[in-house]
């Protein structure tokens, strides 16, 4: 009997690979089904979103030239010129919003979950590296363009940065190359956007993905005492597989949708010597830090306000991120309150403070 | 501490010119009874006492301490010149307005009142002269102008500042180069030169007090630079000033020239860009007439003046098969078609054989003159640059208003408005070839910016047909993976145990 091309192929990897470990793996690997296991799925939107990202950004620096003479040119070539340029620049800026977008989702949907606490730790430490890169992914590349919106965001942006005490200046002109943003900021920008970056989210992402397989997905708080028999699952594969597919392709078409209809405009070339035009603001992701530090007065004490308002935010950041260590000391349980509040709370001055500054 | 020995004169000085500029003015009103210094210089037959005499202060009553000081009442010298009481003797010349300015200065005064005195003392310091003065003790003051001791009213014909005298006393200075180069070696000294060529020259050589003279345009005690904003002869102001007199129909009577230049002026594309849109360098009637030289050009003239500006177009129609005829028919050339205080932006229907339209004038559509079929080719080949501009300007406007980028496009739309621009420049050539040869860059120009919109407005829609496709197709496989899931779903379910 004649053996179909599918199976050939998998006893020639089989005779190469642990095939039968990972399908076995896979049969095996199961998924809490219940009404929140919709929040499941962001993580998923977020890699998808990633992998878009890399290709898309693969595509763009095949034309794109880092520079103040070539940037913005280089852009405007690929918008106007190269088959389907503005397509691939326009999914790359809205496929990197939403990918923000859905890892804060994600992240908050774990907070609220407390899939953090033991022995998810770790996940949740990588996954807020991986939120920190996204955001330092989107304030890199906001500049690439050159345009005079990127160049006045970036030139507020690391201002900003440069009220942190004592070492904020450093950081300001290490990541600006010199004293303003210049040609030696575009170009640091470049590299670590597409080059840097990248290694690191890869790596850091890996490992994120390998401690979920390990310690499976979390399960529902008030599952721990119910009996087994209430308990519902749903397999990982094909169920969840098929349904994370199911969604990256609605992505998709939402995606498709906002870069055709809404293409992200290039606006006029940086002028680094012109006036910063009115309402300059950071992309909505640093929105309610940037609308916050504004309702500090310029002196608080003897202190800066600026200053003591990054410092605050440091502070409110660190805490935020160590949640698992300090939710462990208070009382446990499935509901604990102040954990939940805290982050209620959170969401409401990140949606208030975003809004008011999109005003 | 008390002041050197050396200054203490010039300290004195300076005090009594301090006084007398502060002290109230003489209240005479006929020669002075009592003026013993102008009894003995008179008796001395000195060239000053000779020449006041007839001098206005004199009649006015003023004596020769109101204006050198001393006691004119005493009849030794030694007393009445004694500097004890306030004699100055010989001014310096930069005092010389301070003196003057006692009774010409600033303030009120019972006198001032009853001879009209204005202060016009202020007025010369407050200007170039004054200026020039401050700089250089050689620079101009009162007696420049008026005289010393012998200063007459300016209604006197004989006064050096008299209509008739005027120009020639300011030419003492302006027309001396060497003088000159001390205070503004870069300012012309022909203007007396040309004024004697002007029309108001001529006139005012002929005993005629009407036409326009230095002080006329450049006022009398206050003269400012021509670059200073606040002079009359600066180059936004001129049109009123020369308006002053020529849009006077009544001091105009008798001239037999129109007084409505200033009125057709300020409607038109010079008067507005001057004065409106503050573009200096916009023409004002001295850029055609001339200003110290002011005459009107003569109708040969005319091609060279507006040539000045319109170089191009004065070239091309020389070279024109119109230049002849215009010449034997003495036709004023440009302003013929384009008429001269009201000119307006040309527009491309002035190229017509329909009236008024100047062509029209001298062409006749009967079949019998030849270059009305050129003259109606001729527009139609602006018309189709201009039309297909306008075109092109609404396709790229389209286009943009669906966010597709054209600026390439729209950059090169700039060449086809050049090519207008040098077609309307051409036309002065009245030739066909020429204007054809300067037409057909921008055509092609046209047709390309033209595709590249129709492109723009084409991707447009490709774009959105192509997402409509695009999301239909996955749309599809959506369906049909969740059909596939609640498949599989239903199988799980039947096949796990009861």
């Amino acid at each position: 009997m004649k053996r179909s091309l599918q199976d050939r192929l998998l006893e020639w990897l089989r005779q190469r690979l642990p095939v039968d470990a990972v399908t076995e793996f896979a049969s095996h690997k199961k998924v809490p089904a219940y009404k929140g296991s919709i929040w499941y799925y962001f993580g998923g939107i977020a890699l998808f979103l990633f992998i878009v990202q890399v290709t898309t950004g693969i595509l763009l620096v095949m034309y794109y030239q880092p520079g103040v003479q070539t940037g913005y040119e280089s852009v405007r070539f690929i918008v106007v010129h190269v088959k389907f340029g503005w397509l691939v620049r326009s999914i790359h800026t809205w496929s990197a919003n939403l990918m923000i977008f859905a890892v804060f989702v994600h992240m908050f949907s774990v907070y609220f979950t407390k899939a953090y606490r033991k022995p998810r730790e770790l996940t949740w430490f990588t996954g807020l590296v991986l939120l920190g890169l996204c955001m330092g992914f989107g304030f890199s590349g906001y500049l690439l363009p050159w345009n005079t919106l990127a160049f006045f965001a970036t030139k507020v942006g690391t201002a900003i940065v440069a009220t942190t005490p004592f070492v904020g200046k450093t950081i300001m002109e290490i990541l600006r190359g010199g004293k303003d943003v210049g040609a030696e900021t575009l170009t640091r920008f470049f590299g670590l956007h597409i080059a840097v970056m990248p290694a690191i989210f890869t790596l850091v992402l890996g490992a994120h993905l390998l401690l979920i397989q390990i310690q499976g997905m979390h399960e529902p708080h008030h599952w721990e005492h119910a009996p087994e028999s209430e308990k519902r699952y749903m397999p990982f594969f094909p169920n969840f597989v098929l349904r994370d597919l199911l969604l990256w392709l609605i992505v998709l078409n939402v995606l498709a949708i906002l870069a055709v209809m809404f293409p992200w405009e290039l606006g006029f070339k940086a002028d680094p010597s012109a006036a910063a035009p009115m309402g300059i603001k950071p992309e909505w992701y640093f929105l309610f830090m940037y609308q916050a530090l504004k309702f500090f007065p310029g002196k608080i004490l003897v202190f800066d306000g600026d200053a003591v308002g990054v410092v605050l935010f440091g502070i409110g950041g660190l805490l935020w991120a160590l949640v698992p260590i300090w939710d462990a000391k208070l009382p446990q349980g499935s509901r604990n309150r102040i954990v939940t509040y805290l982050g209620i709370a959170v969401v409401f001055m990140i949606i208030i403070l975003t809004g008011i500054g999109l005003r | 501490m008390s002041a050197p020995r050396t200054i203490r004169p010039l300290l004195f000085v300076l005090a009594a010119l301090a006084a007398m500029a502060t002290s109230a003015p003489p209240a005479f009103a006929a020669p002075a009874a009592n003026d013993q210094c102008y009894a003995c210089h008179k008796d001395g037959e000195t060239p000053q006492a000779l020449a006041y005499a007839k001098d206005v202060h004199y009649q006015a009553g003023l004596t020769c301490a109101d204006c050198h000081g001393g006691d004119a009442s005493l009849d030794q010298k030694e007393t009445g010149m004694a500097t004890s009481r306030g004699y100055l003797g010989k001014f310096k010349k930069s005092d010389i307005p301070v003196v003057c300015g006692k009774c010409h200065g600033a303030g009120d005064s019972e006198f001032k009142r009853r001879f009209h005195l204005s202060a016009v003392s202020d007025s010369l310091m407050a200007g170039v002269h004054g200026e020039a003065l401050r700089a250089n003790e050689k620079g101009p003051q009162c007696v420049s102008c008026h005289g010393v001791h012998n200063i007459l009213k300016v209604s006197d014909p004989a006064s050096p500042v008299s209509p008739g005298h005027v120009v020639k006393t300011c030419a003492t200075c302006h027309s001396n180069a060497t003088y000159m180069r001390d205070f503004n070696p870069r300012l012309p000294v022909d203007q007396l030169e040309k004024y004697l060529t002007s029309v108001h020259g001529q006139k005012n050589a002929q005993g005629d007090p009407k036409p326009a003279t230095c002080v006329s345009c450049h006022s009398n005690h206050m003269v400012m630079r021509v670059k200073d904003p606040r002079s009359p002869v600066y180059a936004m102001r001129i049109p009123a000033t020369c308006a002053k007199c020529h849009a006077d129909a009544k001091y105009m009577a008798g001239y037999h020239i129109p007084t409505d230049q200033y009125a057709q002026y300020r409607k038109s594309r010079h008067g507005i860009a001057l004065l409106e849109h503050s573009d200096l360098n916009a023409p004002a009637c001295n850029s055609c007439h001339s200003n110290h030289g002011a005459a009107p050009p003569g109708a040969m003239s005319v091609v060279s003046v507006c040539g000045n500006c319109h170089q191009s177009n004065a070239e091309l129609f020389l070279k024109s098969p119109h230049a002849a005829p215009f010449e034997k028919q003495k036709l004023a050339a440009c302003v013929v078609c384009h008429g001269n205080h009201g000119v307006q932006s040309p527009t491309d229907s002035l190229v017509s054989m329909v009236a008024p339209a100047p062509c029209a004038k001298c062409h006749k559509q009967d079949g019998t003159d030849r270059a009305a079929p050129i003259i109606l080719h001729m527009r139609a080949l602006l018309d189709s640059l201009s039309g297909g501009q306008a075109r092109a300007d609404s396709m790229m406007q389209r286009a943009e208003q669906k966010g597709m980028d054209v600026s390439d496009a729209k950059y090169d739309l700039k060449d086809v408005h050049q090519a207008l621009v040098q077609s309307r420049v051409a036309i002065h050539s009245f030739k066909l070839g020429e204007l054809a040869d300067a037409i057909h860059p921008g055509i092609a120009v046209l047709a390309a910016t033209e595709t590249a919109a129709k492109e723009a407005v084409h991707d447009y829609y490709f774009r959105r047909q192509g997402l409509a496709v695009a999301t239909l197709i996955v749309t599809i496989v959506i369906v049909l993976l969740w059909l596939k899931i609640r498949e599989i779903e239903r199988d799980q379910k039947a096949k796990k145990p009861m």
